[in-house]
């Protein structure tokens, strides 16, 4: 199974672009406002930061998975122990989109559909996707998809023209200050991009480096869009509107209205919206998979995926019970220990281990 | 072939699940929603009105072209602690689903807005995504806003129709509900709002009919109550300098007397600006625009390019001396309606901390100048007037 860099640009700036949609623009606008932009500008700086560590740490093992290196260098008790973070992680996020789709759907389109029928039709995809062919046929979906996606995502933000004023982000940083900006960036970055599926994915590159290149500009495209997404939606709601907005994306969508004639343009925003999701949703699921194979042993990911799914459907809907774990964005647990240990803390530690190794293979070649 | 068919079966199945069919509600099933109205209520809830097609009878007079017989609208009331709560009681009355993604006028009567807190009722226009908060939202005065919609208009069927024309027609797209959610959330702006009134009108020889106009703006203060209405000349002119443009022109007699000189304005533009850039006291708005002379009834030959510069430089001055009035005025009722506290908020955000909270009382203290910015763009296709 290989997939080109072109193929891991698309899929990169998908799936990331789906996270910044749904979630850190509120939880950034929160707390700073008509600055949410700074925030989410350096929560970007932060991720783009954490992703060239991660593509360090790949390139140094770039013929293994984030599971087999993390026992080469850690050992395995320890490394084992250290992926299980990156499991839980991958996990929540899935919970999280999964939920979110549904939650969408049955708010803007289907009123009385049952959730579990659409979370079965999603959920039915992203295996068929899995024995189709697994990271292949994800790769070429989101090929295909992509260049659409992409070309949607970032029209929609200046279809509305008219209803832009630039001065509502106006006065910069002091309403705010440095504690509330970075408040809001605490609290959002997590949730912009997602480096850590690189962890797993580089590993399936074809050429290791068109893939860090793929790779590294997936993200900024995601972070690029992530910014303006941010910018117009202050231009065109303004900072108080903004701070409330809980799809954020979608809201200016609605907004859009072109020569009083092209209106309500959702629709086409939802369709997109939805197919991103399952690019993600499959990306995830399948490094989900194979990792816990490599991890436990079980050579048989297919299987593995079709349990993680029946796990992960148990799981959003006892969610929908349990109301607690499904808003768990700003939980302190996540914030002030999962993230960093996954973004930070484990990159870093892998990286200077790595370089050790690397210098020491160096010397006593010598 | 059998795993064929078999596939087929499960491709169709799959189709009708993710077009929705399940739920799929035919347009002959759905109520269109073009006015909703808003009323206080003896007994302290509100009153929701929904003004709603009927498209029978739509087509049908326009085929006919004879609008007197029935309506071709219904008005349908109930009260309720909240939106939602009448709604559903409008509901139960209709034998379609109320659709409200196309309305296109929200009314609130002038006595809604003094015994309620008109804000909390925007909750439901931003949560519920059925809206789109392109919607227009007037005020009604004298008279309940239910009443307002339940005029018909000669013109158009509806009077939400007719009233969302005129509205556009005056340029005023930006009297949204959105603008106004802005506008009443921001700490420096205070909404403005169109108000109609319902007047009798002679439209033929034998028939009067009372129809909605617009008569004024009501200037709205920081609890959205109503300090005071202009009326429809001063608020076009205080929606200008807010940076809503909605003038439409001005007619002024000239110098000596003898006659005046009618212009019809374009690109409405305002800034403001502080003295020097340091003095949020003293506030310079200045104004600017196109005018397009539209009728010469002075003995001027406007060919000659030192009238030209003339007429500009009288216009100037008699603009800025209405628009002066009109600042005062607005100033002596108390709100910021223009947004000069959003832009002092902008330009001196660190004086604007300890500012905001008494801005109300300090906008009424600020030295406030108007500045014209007039150039005559088109004389019209005649130089003087006719005459011997």
């Amino acid at each position: 199974m290989k997939v080109s860099g072109y193929q891991l640009f698309w899929m990169i700036s998908i799936s990331s672009i789906i996270l910044f949609s749904y979630v850190p623009i509120k939880l950034a606008a929160e707390h700073t406002f008509q600055d949410a932009w700074i925030s989410i500008f350096l929560g970007g700086m932060i991720m783009m930061a954490i992703t060239w560590i991660m593509l360090q740490v790949c390139n140094q093992n770039k013929d293994k998975t984030l599971v087999e290196f993390m026992k080469d260098l850690l050992g395995t008790f320890l490394g084992k122990t250290l992926v299980t973070f990156y499991f839980i992680h991958w996990f929540i996020q899935m919970s999280t989109i999964t939920r979110g789709i549904t939650e969408f759907q049955n708010l803007v389109l289907l009123h009385e559909m049952p959730m579990t029928i659409i979370l079965l039709c999603m959920l039915f995809l992203i295996v068929y996707v899995m024995f189709k062919g697994g990271i292949i046929a994800i790769s070429r979906c989101a090929e295909v998809i992509g260049p659409f996606f992409i070309f949607l995502y970032f029209i929609q933000l200046i279809l509305s023209p008219q209803e832009m004023d630039l001065n509502r982000i106006l006065p910069v940083f002091v309403d705010s200050g440095w504690g509330n900006i970075l408040k809001g960036t605490l609290y959002s970055f997590n949730y912009m991009i997602d480096p850590s599926i690189i962890l797993m994915l580089f590993f399936f590159a074809e050429n290791k480096r068109t893939a860090a290149r793929g790779i590294f500009w997936g993200t900024a495209v995601a972070m690029l869009w992530g910014l303006l997404t941010t910018l117009s939606l202050l231009f065109i709601t303004g900072p108080n509107i903004t701070a409330e907005m809980v799809v954020p994306v979608y809201s200016i969508t609605k907004l859009v209205s072109i020569l009083d004639f092209i209106q309500n343009i959702d629709a086409l925003y939802i369709t997109f919206w939805v197919l991103g999701a399952f690019i993600k949703l499959s990306v995830v699921l399948f490094i989900l998979s194979y990792g816990l194979a490599e991890w436990t042993g079980y050579r048989n990911w297919k299987l593995i995926a079709c349990v993680t799914v029946l796990v992960l459907m148990a799981f959003v809907i006892y969610s929908t019970y349990d109301i607690r774990i499904g808003y768990e964005f700003k939980t302190m647990y996540l914030i002030g220990f999962l993230y960093p240990m996954i973004y930070i803390f484990v990159p870093i530690l892998l990286w200077v281990l790595g370089s050790i190794k690397h210098l020491r293979k160096l010397s006593s070649v010598k | 072939m059998r795993r064929r068919i078999i596939f087929t079966f499960i491709s169709f199945f799959l189709l009708i699940l993710a077009s929705g069919c399940e739920n799929f509600v035919e347009p002959n099933q759905l109520a269109f929603v073009i006015g909703t109205a808003l009323d206080h209520d003896e007994s302290g809830v509100i009153e929701v009105s929904h003004q709603i097609v009927i498209p029978s009878q739509i087509s049908g007079s326009e085929g006919g072209g004879s609008s007197s017989g029935s309506e071709s609208f219904i008005v349908l009331s109930a009260k309720g602690k909240d939106i939602i709560e009448a709604n559903r009681k409008i509901q139960r009355k209709m034998s379609r689903r109320l659709m409200e993604n196309h309305r296109i006028l929200i009314a609130l009567s002038e006595e809604l807005f003094e015994k309620h807190d008109v804000s909390q009722l925007f909750d439901k226009l931003n949560r519920d995504p059925a809206n789109n908060l392109r919607d227009i939202t007037i005020m009604i005065k004298g008279g309940n806003a239910r009443d307002f919609l339940m005029q018909g208009h000669p013109m158009d069927h509806l009077s939400s129709v007719a009233a969302g024309k005129e509205m556009k027609l005056s340029r005023m797209s930006k009297f949204t509900s959105k603008q106004l959610a802005i506008d009443i959330l921001s700490d420096g702006y205070r909404p403005l709002i169109p108000v109609f009134n319902v007047e009798e009108i002679q439209v033929s020889s034998n028939k009067k009919q009372s129809i909605g106009l617009l008569s004024g703006f009501a200037v709205m203060n920081k609890d959205l109550k109503v300090s005071g209405i202009l009326d429809d000349v001063e608020g076009s002119e205080a929606a200008w300098m807010a940076g809503k443009r909605t003038f439409q022109g001005i007619t002024i007699p000239w110098k000596d007397g003898k006659g005046a000189l009618s212009f019809r304005f374009s690109r409405l533009k305002r800034q403001i600006h502080s003295v020097k850039g340091e003095d949020p006291n003293h506030i310079i708005l200045t104004v600017k625009a196109q005018a397009y002379l539209l009728e010469n009834t002075t003995p001027l030959d406007l060919y000659e390019v030192e009238n030209i510069v003339e007429v500009q430089k009288y216009l100037n001055e008699q603009v800025q001396k209405e628009l002066q009035q009109t600042v005062d005025k607005v100033q002596e009722l108390g709100p910021d309606v223009f947004g000069i506290g959003e832009h002092l908020h902008r330009e001196f955000p660190y004086w604007w901390k300890s500012q905001k909270d008494e801005w109300d009382d300090n906008f009424k203290e600020t030295n406030v100048t108007v500045k014209a910015k007039i150039r005559i763009r088109s004389l019209g296709t005649s130089g003087k007037r006719f005459s011997k």
